[in-house]
């Protein structure tokens, strides 16, 4: 199924595809936890958490925030499809820091709104966390 | 002498005019050219979603979602209507408003309460000439709609539409078919018929004679279906937007190509005019001075 060992890692976003190149290895948040993707993996699809999608290339690391989204392993392709993804260096840690504070002064009163405040916050986190991670 | 001076007047504005609507259609070209690249690629993430339905769809399950469900009552609907800001794009936006007003007069003869949002200055100014009450407006959509910007209204129709306040979902626009066809249509996002409807003819296709590949779901199919299916909606919704930008900047261009063509008929006639004028001109003066001389003599 792999080709030679290879595999292509697409970011889709609802308004460009971000990446098209050829990886040798990657690693991105699931619902639940990382998951690493080695050439000739099984097939697989997949919901996106939040973090750092981090791949090792020809061309040397690349590394990018995914925000959500699917994920669909298919032989050697590897597609991502999420909202919103940045590259790791063009992260506005003080946006994230204003975005966790509002997450955090919400006050929510139904299930929904619970679970939108924890989910928020989580995103903020790790966004943040990206963003002060020494490079 | 008076009428000569006149059509030279009338000469210049009309060149004036002319190079102002070939400009426009230089812009317009310009900017059909970004929104067709800018619509192209959001094609990609379009067509990846569809093909993760088709496979999610192998795994046997029934699609049951709140956004795919038809609500018992039909009380309140929505219509979006989706018009450009500016002027000077042809039959546009009239295109787009005879769709919204028939259907605001069928709301009205069925006594539903019809909800009318409307994005671009124009459509809002027709409708509030027409009398009209426009409950949302946004005017921030230019030639570049944004997914974040879209995003925002698709949360707002999802939590209407799960928390029963809203019952179904009208979107009036421009649909992008090709480059030298488009027409306005209405259609019914929500609730969603079709998960895979569009694209899914050239998905199939495309798909057909690969094997079933049997994938691993993580967490499982029923989960990841609950998540794409407001991702589907929104990515709809954003093709919607990109698609009425894309059919703009076509209708200006097309309309200004036809303004500039008039321009140069019309400088066309108009010099033969005052060549004529000129020329009667120059005869009568001629045979004044030949008169005039012929009386001294």
């Amino acid at each position: 199924m792999s080709n030679g060992g290879q595999l292509q890692l697409v970011i889709v976003t609802p308004e460009t595809t971000l990446v098209d190149e050829p990886v040798e290895s990657l690693r991105f948040p699931l619902y639940d936890g990382q998951i690493g993707v080695f050439p000739g993996r099984a097939p697989l699809v997949g919901r996106l958490g939040y973090g750092e999608l981090k791949a090792t290339g020809s061309s040397g690391t690349i590394s990018y925030f995914v925000d959500g989204g699917f994920v669909q392993v298919k032989g050697s392709v590897v597609s991502i499809l999420t909202g919103r993804s940045v590259p790791t260096d063009q992260i506005d840690a003080g946006q994230a820091e204003e975005q966790l504070a509002e997450a955090s002064s919400r006050v929510p009163t139904i299930e929904a709104d619970f679970d939108a405040k924890s989910r928020d916050q989580e995103r903020a986190r790790r966004l943040l966390a990206l963003a002060r991670k020494p490079r | 002498m008076a009428k000569a001076r006149a059509i030279v007047k009338r000469l210049k504005a009309v060149k004036n005019i002319r190079k102002i609507t070939r400009t426009m259609e230089l812009i317009a070209t310009a900017r059909f050219k970004k929104a067709m690249d800018r619509a192209t690629e959001a094609a990609a993430y379009t067509r990846k979603i569809s093909e993760i339905v088709a496979d999610l769809s192998q795994a046997n399950l029934s699609i049951k979602h709140p956004l795919l469900q038809q609500h018992d009552s039909q009380e309140s609907s929505c219509l979006l209507v989706l018009t450009s800001n500016r002027g000077l794009c042809g039959g546009y936006n009239s295109g787009v408003l005879r769709h919204a007003m028939a259907r605001i007069a069928e709301a009205r003869q069925a006594d539903e309460k019809l909800s009318l949002e409307v994005s671009g200055k124009r459509g809002l100014a027709f409708l509030k000439f027409q009398g009209e009450s426009v409950d949302q407006q946004y005017t921030h959509f230019e030639e570049k709609p944004t997914f974040e910007e879209v995003e925002e209204l698709a949360d707002r129709y999802i939590t209407d539409y799960c928390a029963n306040r809203l019952d179904r979902l009208e979107v009036a626009y421009t649909k992008f078919e090709s480059s030298s066809r488009q027409t306005a249509v209405r259609e019914t996002l929500l609730p969603i018929g079709e998960l895979t409807s569009d694209d899914q003819s050239d998905a199939s296709g495309e798909s057909a004679p690969e094997r079933q590949v049997d994938y691993e779901f993580l967490p499982s199919a029923e989960a990841i279906l609950e998540e794409i299916v407001p991702a589907a909606f929104k990515a709809r919704l954003f093709k919607c937007f990109l698609d009425a930008a894309v059919s703009e900047q076509i209708a200006r261009m097309v309309a200004m190509k036809g303004a500039t063509e008039n321009a140069d008929e019309m400088i066309r006639t108009l010099s033969r005019q005052y060549n004529r004028a000129r020329q009667t001109q120059i005869t009568s003066e001629l045979s004044e001075i030949i008169g005039g001389v012929a009386a001294l003599e």
